[in-house]
Parts: structure tokens; C-alpha cells; sequence
């Protein structure tokens, strides 16, 4: 009995002690060994790292059926049920995680700038730090390829297509009025300040179909998901002041930032060529609150702007200057809410509204317009594994325009126009593997106005070559409700959307801080609205018949490492567009655009000096122009723009910063185009008058001083 | 009877064993640090953390081998790579205690390996937070040497280009050194690294 016990209980030591070794190999997907990679019994100790060979064993005290698991970071980790007595000798093949840094990204048409992005162009600081931008994120994207440098206009014109085929979105979020009020012939500028942004995306061609209303490009902004610290932010400069604050919770924060603008110092300073009998003034705010739950983040942005100038332009039509008086009243407001649910959903929604209220006085004939306009928004994404994501949603879009225009002493003549888009999508991101992806929807909308429907297929697909290389291309359809100038006389015409195709080649390649991009295009444009009328009437003739094509090569190439401390890039477009539109009486390269663009920005960091010094050179070869005096339609041709900006930013101390910046140094007499008047003179000679910068330099200099905590915050990424 | 009490010798070791495997195993992954072997501590460390989700210290040390491991590598996609396990594994912690100092420490050492990796993209980027990380910290354990310790030695580095005084921060580093002296972990696998570094760190002072 004794002896029995004795046995019992040395047999069960026994089998506690008794071992099973498990062995075999780790190879990727082409049969080469891994190396580094964590194998083990799930829940136990029991493991062992792959060697230079991949090869592995190990012993395990359990038994029977258990859940082996292999593990290496850029591999998708392998679980799977073996039985551990009858594991020897085996090879074991782990698959590439479509997660990894190294794996192909869509970049056909796309150029990102922000924290998030794989492949960056600009990084966030840029937007500011570029010499000539002057906090203005319009600016700083003028100096990658594919856009056009249209200094009388400040907006975004992008490879071929007039400004108003770009669309922004705030947070997924359509922007009804992305842009400043402003007069013919002064630049406006983006009304979003770059403080509050930390993501930028700014595609040329070729988006995705979760974006419509759009011919040409989108510009996508992102605010920051969270603030690093509380802090007080303060601007003093010759142009005005600013001030902002930011305060965090433990689950929420918020931000405000506001800003006065006169320029009226900088104005009395430097020669005008306009007569200003009020300067432009500015008060605007923005503010961005965020709460995060546990699954998603919620976020509110408001932002506010009132600004009013009072000019004299000359006018090649009338003897005296024209006065010209504006005020100008916008709001902005957004929700977004992105989240997790379920088993791998997503959800993005959001709604926005915008308002703006313009009075312009033109001597003594006045415009009052108002525009209401809404966008909702709902997105959902499901994610079937690594390699399939699935995504739909739909837009509602709501716009309310109504125009009085009162001549002196005349009637009141009101046009405007409501309209109501919906609009579905869907999407699929596959990656058939970590150097093949393929992203392909559709968009449906309807359109209430124009009472049609359109499909839009989008394509794009990427296939990485090499380490460093990939190649990507993109398709797609895109429609647009023919511009407010038009459309405000729906009640006489019946308008139809335009409509533009775009094909994308990219190349990409990136190394070491170094990026080289080059992309080709084409892009068919057709249903482009035209009117018989020297200038756009309730009364014209329209028609929908117009058509046109742009095509070109966009080069930029940046480099932050081959010389210390500084960083460059270099933007070269060339295009080649003509269209048939608005009057035209034939087909023509339209006057903004200009054959070469050549786009060159430095920014040097002097460590004895304390300070960043950036240059920027702006160069754009001659714009069309139609010269009335010669037979042929727009066949005159400016000479070529040329602008060299200077900026320095000079650290005080830590959180205090001196800055300033000069743009057009060499002072170059540049002309954007000419006014032509509309009758001849007594000889039979249409007179004309230069269109050029309101004057030559613009000089700044700011003091900005940070407050915080850490006291090693500071604003050199927002100059 | 020899036998019996072999077999009853066996059987309480086997019982030992078993209590001891936490500490067996956790001994073992640290022979393998110390024998240079950072893939096979880091994985061990790894396997005992899929095993033990009550005790925060496997992942904490899976972070520390992968960061340390990281600020001497100059290859960016390995570096890319070590940091990235680094902070996988402190996020399980992270997500489940919020009160832990030594979790915003490792939280910190990560975010300045990246910074000291790319300075002029990761310094504006992340330097705010890692102070917010120490702070986090040090309201939670004021007394924590590697607390007082990486803090000082963080706002150091900054020094260099921000132009600093340096001199109170250095009576932080030598302030920590006492700290060092007195602290007690609370389990004999609990964080206590530090003093070596803190003692260099504060030759450099002078």
C-alpha cells in the first residue's frame, strides 16, 4: 500500500516534469528564413525565438491540443491549434502585415502634409515657415506642383481648373466658403488659420468617391485630435494682433484663437497703387473643442470672421476710380463624431454649417448677397481584416443663395437659388498584397436644381516596385453644380452639372528624407456652361456646351537630410490646357493659366543665430490674354511672373520669437494680365490697363510669445 | 522510505516550481538581457506577459528592452520597429492602470528616442508631450528617482538648442541620486534602474 503511494505520487511528480519538444522553422511568404520571431504555447511561458536560420524548438510541459502562436512585428502574428506531441520539423509561413510602414500607399493624385501621413510632402510647421506664405495655408499649398499661381485671385487653381472647382473639408466636412471676401484684382486669402490644423491632405486629381462636388481638387484639413498642453499664445504684429488659448481636460480640450487684422501701418508705409479710404480689417475667431470617449472623439469647430475695406480702383472704362466698399460677415460651424463599434466598424459623421453675408458697395450701385449652406454627413467603415476595408456613406448638401443687386436710384433686381444634393457612396481598399492595393467606388448623387442624377466611378491602384519606389494611377469620374455666378439665374435656364474625367500615372520614390514625385495627367472636361454676353446676365443665352482638356507633368522633389540643418523643396509643373467656355469664341488656354510653374523653397536653421532663415522663389511663365485690338481670340501673352520671398524667424528666448518676412525682395514689376475697356477710343485703339500687385512688397514683423507650463513651447511651427 | 522522501522531495519541488515559475521565468528573461540577447529577453518577456495579465512588469520590460535597445540604433526602419513594440506593450499597461509613474517614465523614454532619432521632426512634435508625461508622473510619485531623474535629464537635452540654465536641473539630477539611495522597489522585479545613469549624467554637469 505504501509502496503504491510511494509510486502514485512519484509518477505524478514525474508527470508534471515530463517535456514535449516542438521544433521547426519560420520562413515569409517567398521561403526566406525569419529571424527574431516569438513562438510560443499561448498562455505559457513555454517558447522560443526563431534564429538566424529561422529555426526554432522548445519544450513545453502541456499537452494534447494547445494554441501555438508566431509573432514578428512587421508579419501578421499566427495563431493556430496544434496538437504539441506531433509538432516537429514543421515550417511555418507568416504573411506580410498590411500595417507596416513599408507597405504600398495610394499616392496617385494625393500630397499629404501632417503627422499621420506615410509619405509627406510638407510637414505641418511648413505651412507657415515657408517664406511668402504669411500664415496663409492657401499660400504655402501654391508651392507644390500642380497648382497655378494666380497672385490677383489668392484662391487654388489647380491643373487647369478655375478656383471654384476645389472643394475643402473641415474634418471630413464640406467648407461652403473657404476664402476671405474680396474685390476683382486684390488676392484674397484661406480663411482657416494653420493653427489648429494638424493634417493636411491635398489631392489634384483622382480622389476618392466619398468626396463629390468637386471638378478638380480637394482640399482636406484635419484639427488636431489632441492639444499637447495648456497654453496662451500671443501674436504682436504690423499688421495686427492675435491671441490665442488652448486648455486642457482629462477627457476633453478646448481651443480658441482670435486674430485682428488692420492694415492700415503696413498700408501708410509702403506705396500703394490703389487708394484705400478704409484699410482691410479683420476680427475673426476660431475655436475647436474635443471630448474623447472611449471609442471615439467628438469634436466641435466654430469659426467666425467680419471683415470691411473701402478702396478707389482705376478703371479703363470710366475717367474716375471706381469705389468699391465691402463688408463681409462669415460663420463657420462643424460637428464631428469618429468612433469604433461592434467587430470592427467605424462610423464618421458630422454636419456643418455655413453663413455668409457680403455688401458691396460699387460706387453707387450695391450688392447684398446671403449664403446658407449645409452639409451632413454619415460614413461607415467596416474592416474584414487587414486586407479588405469596406466603406459607404452619404452626403446631404443644402445651399440658399439669394442676391440683391440695386442699381442708383433704380429697381432692385433679386436672384437666387436653392438647391438640395444627396449623394451615396461606396468603396473598397484592397490589398491583394503588401505591394498591390487597389481602392475602387462609386458616388451616386441627385441634384434637385438641375433635376438629374450622375454616377461616378473612381479607381486608383498602387504597385510598389522597390524599397523605395512605387508607381500608382488613378481613374475617375466628377461632377460639379455649374458656379454661383451661373446658377443664381436658375429661374431663366435650366443648368446642367459640368463634368471632367481624370487619369493619374505617379511615381514615387522615397528615401532618407528624401522624396522625389512625378506625375503625369490628363483631364477631359465636357458640359462646361457658356453664355453669348460680354458679361454673365439674367438674360444671356447659356448652354452647357462647352468643353476642354488639360494635361501636363507635375516634378517635386524634397530633401531634408543631404546638407545639416537645411530643408528644401522644389515644385516644376508644366501644362498644357485649352478650353471652350464661359464666351469664349474659340478654344483657348484660359488667362490663369501659365505653361511652367516653378516653385523653390528653403528653409535654413542657423544654431549660433538662433534663428530660421527661408527663401522662396516663385516663377511662372507669361499668362494668356485676349488684346480686343488683334483678330485672334486671347493671343496675347504677359511676360513671366517672378517673386523671391524672404523670412526669419529669430528665437529670443525659448517661447519668445521675433519674425520677419518680406515678399518680391528683388521687386519685380509683375503683371497678372491686362483690362481691356470695352469701346475702342476715337482712333479705334481699346485702351488698357496693367493688372498687377496692389504693391510690389508686402513687409511683416511680428513678436510671438508662448506661455506654458513646460515653457518650451513656442509658435516657430505656426510662423 | 529513501524513496519516499525523494518522491515527496520531488513533488514539493514540482509544487515550487510551479509558484516560482513568475519569478523563474522573469529571472531568466533578465539573464538573457544581461547576456545581450534583447529578441529572446524581449520575447520571453512577451510570453510571460500573454500569461500573466495581472502583473504589469512583462510588458513594462518588454518596452524598456525594445527602447534601450533603439536609442543605439541608427538603422530607421529597425528603429521603427523596436519602438513600435515598445509602445504596443506599454498600451496594454497604459490602458489598464493610469496611475502608474513608471508607465508615463516609459511613456517619456519612448518619445525621446524618437526625438533624439530625428530632432527637427520629432523634437517640436513630441517634446510637449513628454513633459506632459513627467508631469503626469510626478504628481503621482514626486519621490520616484527615475522620475525627478528623467525629467531633469530630458529638459537637459532641450538645453542645448533652447539655451536653458542648466544648473537647477542638475541639482534635480543630483537630487535624484539620494532619491536613488533610499527608494525601495516593491517587488524584487520592479523598475529600479537608474542609478548609473544618473551618476553619469551628472558628470556631465560639471
Amino acid at each position: 500500500m505504501k509502496f503504491i503511494y510511494t509510486l502514485t505520487i512519484f509518477l505524478f511528480s514525474i508527470a508534471l516534469f515530463s517535456q514535449t519538444t516542438l521544433s521547426g522553422k519560420v520562413v515569409d511568404e517567398k521561403g526566406n528564413p525569419i529571424s527574431g520571431a516569438n513562438i510560443f504555447i499561448e498562455g505559457t511561458y513555454d517558447g522560443a525565438s526563431s534564429d538566424e536560420k529561422g529555426d526554432f524548438s522548445f519544450t513545453t510541459t502541456t499537452t494534447g491540443n494547445q494554441t501555438l502562436v508566431v509573432s514578428f512585428l512587421v508579419y501578421e502574428t499566427l495563431k493556430t491549434v496544434v496538437d504539441v506531441s506531433n509538432f516537429k520539423n514543421k515550417t511555418i509561413k507568416l504573411r506580410d502585415n498590411i500595417n507596416a510602414l513599408d507597405t504600398v500607399v495610394i499616392t496617385a493624385g494625393n500630397l499629404e502634409a501632417g503627422d499621420k501621413a506615410r509619405v509627406s510632402v510638407l510637414k505641418p510647421l511648413d505651412i507657415v515657415t515657408t517664406a511668402g506664405s504669411a500664415g496663409n495655408i492657401i499660400a504655402a499649398l501654391q508651392t507644390l506642383p500642380g497648382t497655378q499661381n494666380v497672385g490677383e485671385d489668392g484662391r487654388l487653381f489647380v491643373r487647369g481648373g478655375e478656383a471654384n472647382e476645389t472643394q475643402t473639408f473641415v474634418d471630413g466636412i464640406r467648407v461652403a466658403q473657404p476664402y476671405g471676401a474680396s474685390a476683382q484684382n486684390l488676392p484674397t486669402r484661406g480663411r482657416f488659420s494653420p493653427f489648429l490644423f494638424s493634417g493636411i491632405s491635398f489631392s489634384t486629381g483622382g480622389y476618392s468617391a466619398e468626396y463629390g462636388e468637386a471638378l478638380s481638387s480637394v482640399l482636406l484639413l484635419n484639427t488636431q485630435d489632441e492639444p499637447d498642453q495648456n497654453k496662451t499664445e500671443i501674436s504682436l504684429m504690423t499688421v495686427g494682433l492675435g491671441l490665442g488659448n488652448t486648455q486642457k481636460w482629462k477627457k476633453s480640450s478646448l481651443s480658441v484663437n482670435t486674430a485682428y487684422i488692420n492694415l492700415a501701418p503696413y498700408q501708410a508705409l509702403i506705396k500703394q497703387d490703389v487708394d484705400w479710404n478704409s484699410p482691410y480689417q479683420s476680427l475673426s475667431g476660431e475655436t475647436v473643442y474635443r471630448y474623447n470617449f472611449n471609442n471615439g472623439i467628438l469634436k466641435l469647430y466654430a469659426a467666425f470672421d467680419s471683415s470691411k475695406f473701402d478702396i478707389n480702383q482705376e478703371n479703363i472704362n470710366s475717367p474716375q476710380k471706381i469705389r468699391v466698399n465691402l463688408n463681409n460677415n462669415n460663420f463657420y460651424f462643424n460637428s464631428s463624431y469618429k468612433g469604433g463599434f461592434g467587430n470592427n466598424w467605424q462610423i464618421i459623421s458630422g454636419l456643418s454649417y455655413g453663413y455668409a453675408k457680403n455688401k458691396i458697395g460699387v460706387d453707387l450701385n450695391s450688392v447684398d448677397n446671403e449664403e446658407n449652406a449645409a452639409h451632413l454627413k454619415l460614413k461607415l467603415k467596416k474592416s474584414f481584416s487587414d486586407r479588405v476595408k469596406l466603406s459607404f456613406g452619404a452626403d446631404y448638401f443644402v445651399t440658399k443663395f439669394n442676391e440683391d443687386f440695386k442699381e442708383n436710384l433704380g429697381t432692385t433686381n433679386t436672384n437666387g437659388y436653392n438647391s438640395n444634393i444627396g449623394a451615396v457612396y461606396t468603396e473598397a481598399d484592397i490589398f491583394f498584397s503588401k505591394k498591390f492595393a487597389a481602392k475602387a467606388g462609386l458616388r451616386a448623387s441627385y441634384n434637385d436644381l438641375l433635376n438629374e442624377t450622375a454616377i461616378s466611378p473612381r479607381v486608383s491602384l498602387a504597385y510598389k516596385m522597390a524599397k523605395n519606389s512605387q508607381l500608382s494611377m488613378a481613374y475617375g469620374d466628377f461632377s460639379q453644380t455649374p458656379s454661383v455666378d451661373y446658377i443664381k439665374y436658375s429661374k431663366f435656364h435650366q443648368f446642367e452639372s459640368e463634368k471632367a474625367s481624370h487619369y493619374i500615372l505617379n511615381y514615387q520614390y522615397n528615401k532618407n528624407g528624401k522624396t522625389f514625385r512625378a506625375e503625369a495627367y490628363y483631364k477631359d472636361y465636357s458640359n462646361l456652361v457658356k453664355y453669348d454676353t460680354p458679361a454673365i446676365q439674367y438674360n444671356s443665352v447659356f448652354n452647357n456646351n462647352g468643353a476642354g482638356y488639360a494635361k501636363g507633368l507635375d516634378l517635386f522633389w524634397r530633401d531634408g537630410k543631404s546638407i545639416k540643418n537645411l530643408e528644401y523643396w522644389v515644385s516644376y509643373s508644366y501644362i498644357d490646357t485649352e478650353r471652350d467656355y464661359k464666351n469664349f469664341s474659340a478654344q483657348v488656354t484660359p488667362n490663369f493659366v501659365a505653361d511652367h510653374s516653378l516653385s523653390i523653397v528653403t528653409k535654413y536653421w542657423i544654431n549660433d543665430w538662433k534663428s530660421q532663415i527661408g527663401f522662396t522663389n516663385l516663377y511662372s511663365s507669361g499668362r494668356p490674354y485676349n488684346n480686343p485690338n488683334e483678330t485672334k481670340f486671347m493671343n496675347g501673352k504677359t511676360k513671366s511672373y517672378n517673386s523671391l520671398s524672404f523670412n526669419w524667424a529669430y528665437l529670443l528666448t525659448t517661447q519668445k520669437i521675433l519674425y520677419f518676412s518680406v515678399s518680391n525682395i528683388l521687386g519685380s514689376q509683375n503683371v497678372f494680365g491686362y483690362d481691356y475697356a470695352k469701346n475702342p477710343d476715337a482712333t479705334g485703339v481699346y485702351n488698357r490697363a496693367a493688372i498687377t500687385p496692389t504693391a510690389d512688397r508686402f513687409f511683416f514683423l511680428g513678436f510671438f510669445w508662448t506661455i506654458s507650463n513646460d515653457k518650451k513651447e513656442n509658435q516657430l511651427r505656426n510662423l | 522510505m529513501t524513496k519516499v522522501i525523494t518522491a515527496i522531495a520531488l513533488f514539493v519541488c514540482s509544487l515550487l516550481s510551479a509558484q516560482g515559475q513568475f519569478e523563474q521565468g522573469m529571472g531568466k528573461a533578465f539573464g538573457l538581457w544581461k547576456e545581450g540577447k534583447n529578441t529572446e529577453a524581449s520575447d520571453l518577456f512577451e510570453r510571460i506577459a500573454g500569461a500573466e495579465k495581472a502583473s504589469w512588469l512583462p510588458n513594462y520590460y518588454v518596452a524598456l528592452v525594445n527602447t534601450t535597445t533603439a536609442f543605439g540604433t541608427q538603422d530607421k526602419d529597425k528603429m521603427n520597429l523596436l519602438l513600435t513594440k515598445a509602445q504596443n506593450a506599454l498600451d496594454i499597461e497604459m490602458i489598464k492602470d493610469q496611475n502608474n509613474a513608471e508607465l508615463y517614465v516609459m511613456q517619456a523614454m519612448i518619445n525621446t528616442a524618437w526625438i533624439v532619432f530625428d530632432p527637427m521632426t520629432n523634437g517640436m512634435k513630441l517634446s510637449g508631450k513628454t513633459m506632459e508625461m513627467y508631469a503626469k508622473a510626478e504628481a503621482i510619485a514626486p519621490q520616484n528617482p527615475r522620475v525627478v531623474f528623467g525629467k531633469a535629464e530630458f529638459q537637459i537635452g532641450g538645453a542645448k538648442w533652447t539655451g536653458i540654465d542648466t544648473k537647477p536641473l542638475c541639482a534635480e539630477i543630483e537630487k535624484s541620486i539620494g532619491l536613488f539611495a533610499t527608494f525601495k522597489p516593491e517587488t524584487p522585479f520592479s523598475p529600479k534602474w537608474g542609478l548609473d545613469r544618473a551618476t553619469e549624467a551628472l558628470k556631465n554637469c560639471k
